[in-house]
């Protein structure tokens, strides 16, 4: 963007980077690792929670951030994949639950890998339906006009919303559907406090998830397409970059993520026309905390959000769970409209 | 290799090419000269694809590319170095480079064009991990160039690479193409500085209003009053 000289929101702010680095950033970040270490020896149960509902916070937010980033889409139907996530994990969850019910002699493999089928084809039904999302919806529109595409993408989304929570209660009733637990094995001692193997899979498979993600992104030639891509759109095309292929690859992986994370929290939160409501806010204040299309910065404000989220949850109370972070979102945008770590709007196009 | 027939392209309401006739052959420096608003730059963007053309042709080795899509038109073999450079600012030198070789599977192939940037351009390897963003104006061009060669492109279209540049970076830009040039690349390059870039290429083009007025080898071109009566200032 630097290359242009009409990349106007670059401009926006000319505080020295050093200041500002220095001012919050930094001192954000810090204390919220000092609040860490601090609570590992009073209150470890907050850690806990903050690592668990974090990775997957991360999950829907680093998606978030990449449709943002490469695509210039503010989607507000990221929720609905982790909705579909969790409906397709429970439809192939039941089945295998229901036969280790009928065979409790049954094998002990079947009790540990039956989780994974249902989170496999979770991953793989988010991603195609967000491809096709990207190839119905988007590509047209792109092809007919540029103009306001943020505005138009954002209305868009919200359509897309209301449509696929209104098909699933069409389909599938006003039902909850979920499982008590996906691991059915005693919870295990972690810092005195006991945490349930459910807990613990999801924060191992959010990170394991996200390990290969930022890998993705960083080292492969298809990932670094999809940031050449965000940082510069012509320039891809011409090192020969296809936009339509990038787009429905970035696309769909954001969409498999939340889906993903649907699958992985079926327990916590049960299949349900809007349940992808909640945690779409969380991802947004997420991505608005670490600066829209910042992927890596997504995944650490996803911490820091989920962390003031279980300081409030213990000590101001269960009520105010969604007021806390939405005031430290003000004071963030009040002061750093950025983002914490957002040095530019990254990704938005030159207008 | 390269031919233009009766070209006419533009943005929208504003028809910038009104019938643009020009061929490059293989081996050859071809230059388009002209003044601001000419159409060079439009010219350049309507053969690699981002700018249509409306009517007319754009043929490549006898292949017609109009409806070719930008990508496209780099996978058969243009390379395209914009007047804006296009760079990725939050990338390193290096991975704005291994992104130009994105069609490129071969990866000792790779291996061998990167050293080839390198040495045509020593500043880059000094640079090699250094944020393309903040790289000065000169290392700028340098790396666009570099990054328009990773895919061995057999024609590369070169739009105004002295712009923005102080004297010296700006024959270091020159002496790199002529050195392209002198390994066989062929280069249709877009200019304002007329005097130097009659010095290196074989031929130009004057182009005015979206038209060619003039085309010749670079010393007619030299001596032709019209050139130096509106371009030398003799």
């Amino acid at each position: 963007m630097t290359t242009t000289p009409a990349a106007a929101p670059t401009n926006l702010r000319r505080v020295p980077l050093a200041k500002r680095f220095l001012t919050f950033t930094w001192l954000t970040v810090g204390l919220a690792i000092a609040i860490l270490v601090f609570y590992t020896f009073v209150q470890p149960s907050i850690v806990v929670d903050t690592l668990v509902t974090g990775g997957m916070w991360a999950l829907l937010a680093a998606g978030l951030a990449l449709v943002f980033g490469v695509m210039n889409i503010p989607n507000f139907a990221h929720g609905e994949f982790f909705m579909i996530g969790s409906l397709t994990a429970f439809f192939v969850f039941s089945p295998l639950q229901d036969a280790m019910f009928n065979d409790p002699a049954g094998t002990g493999l079947l009790k540990i890998v039956a989780p994974f089928p249902g989170m496999i084809a979770a991953l793989i039904v988010g991603f195609a339906v967000g491809a096709v999302l990207e190839v119905i919806l988007f590509r047209p529109l792109r092809k007919r006009s540029r103009d306001q595409w943020v505005m138009n993408t954002f209305l868009l989304t919200a359509g897309v919303s209301v449509v696929l929570i209104n098909g699933d209660r069409l389909i599938f009733g006003n039902d909850f559907r979920g499982a008590t637990r996906y691991w059915d094995v005693r919870p295990i001692s972690i810092l005195g406090t006991s945490v349930s193997v459910d807990r613990i899979a999801v924060f191992v498979i959010a990170m394991v998830t996200i390990l290969l993600f930022s890998a993705f992104l960083l080292r492969t030639r298809t990932g670094r397409a999809m940031r050449a891509v965000a940082q510069d759109e012509a320039g891809a095309q011409m090192a020969g970059i296809s936009l339509n292929r990038i787009f429905v690859l970035t696309m769909g992986l954001s969409c498999a993520l939340a889906a993903l994370a649907g699958a992985s929290l079926l327990w916590l939160y049960p299949s349900y026309p809007d349940v992808g409501l909640q945690p779409l806010y969380l991802a947004w204040y997420v991505v608005i905390l670490a600066g829209l299309g910042n992927v890596q910065g997504a995944i650490v404000g996803a911490f820091i959000v989920s962390l003031i989220q279980t300081l409030t949850v213990t000590y101001v109370g269960l009520d105010w769970i969604d007021v806390v972070p939405t005031l430290f979102i003000i004071l963030i945008l009040l002061f750093k409209p950025s983002g914490l770590f957002g040095s530019e709007v990254k990704g938005v196009w030159e207008q | 290799m390269l031919k233009l027939t009766a070209v006419e392209a533009g943005y929208d309401l504003l028809q910038v090419l009104w019938g643009v006739d020009l061929h490059v052959e293989e081996g050859e420096f071809v230059a388009i000269l002209g003044p601001n608003g000419a159409g060079k730059t439009t010219t350049l963007r309507s053969i690699a694809g981002f700018v249509p053309p409306i009517h007319g042709s754009v043929t490549f080795r006898g292949k017609e590319l109009r409806g070719t899509l930008p990508h496209q038109v780099s996978r058969i073999g243009i390379g395209y170095v914009s007047e804006s450079l296009n760079l990725f600012p939050s990338m390193s030198v290096y991975e704005n480079l291994l992104v130009g070789a994105y069609t490129v599977k071969d990866k000792s192939a790779v291996a061998a064009t990167m050293d080839t940037v390198f040495e045509l351009f020593p500043r880059l390897l000094e640079r090699k991990d250094q944020l393309a963003g903040t790289l000065s104006g000169g290392e700028r061009k340098m790396l666009a160039i570099g990054r328009g060669l990773m895919p061995r492109p057999s024609l590369l279209l070169v739009d105004e690479p002295s712009l923005g540049l102080a004297p010296i970076p700006t024959l270091a830009t020159f002496e790199a193409l002529k050195t392209l040039r002198e390994r066989g690349m062929t280069i249709l390059l877009v200019e304002q500085n007329v005097n130097t870039t009659l010095r290196i290429v074989d031929r130009a083009y004057v182009l005015e209003q979206g038209r060619v007025v003039l085309e010749g080898t670079g010393d007619e071109l030299l001596g032709n009053t019209h050139v130096q009566e509106a371009y030398l200032g003799i």
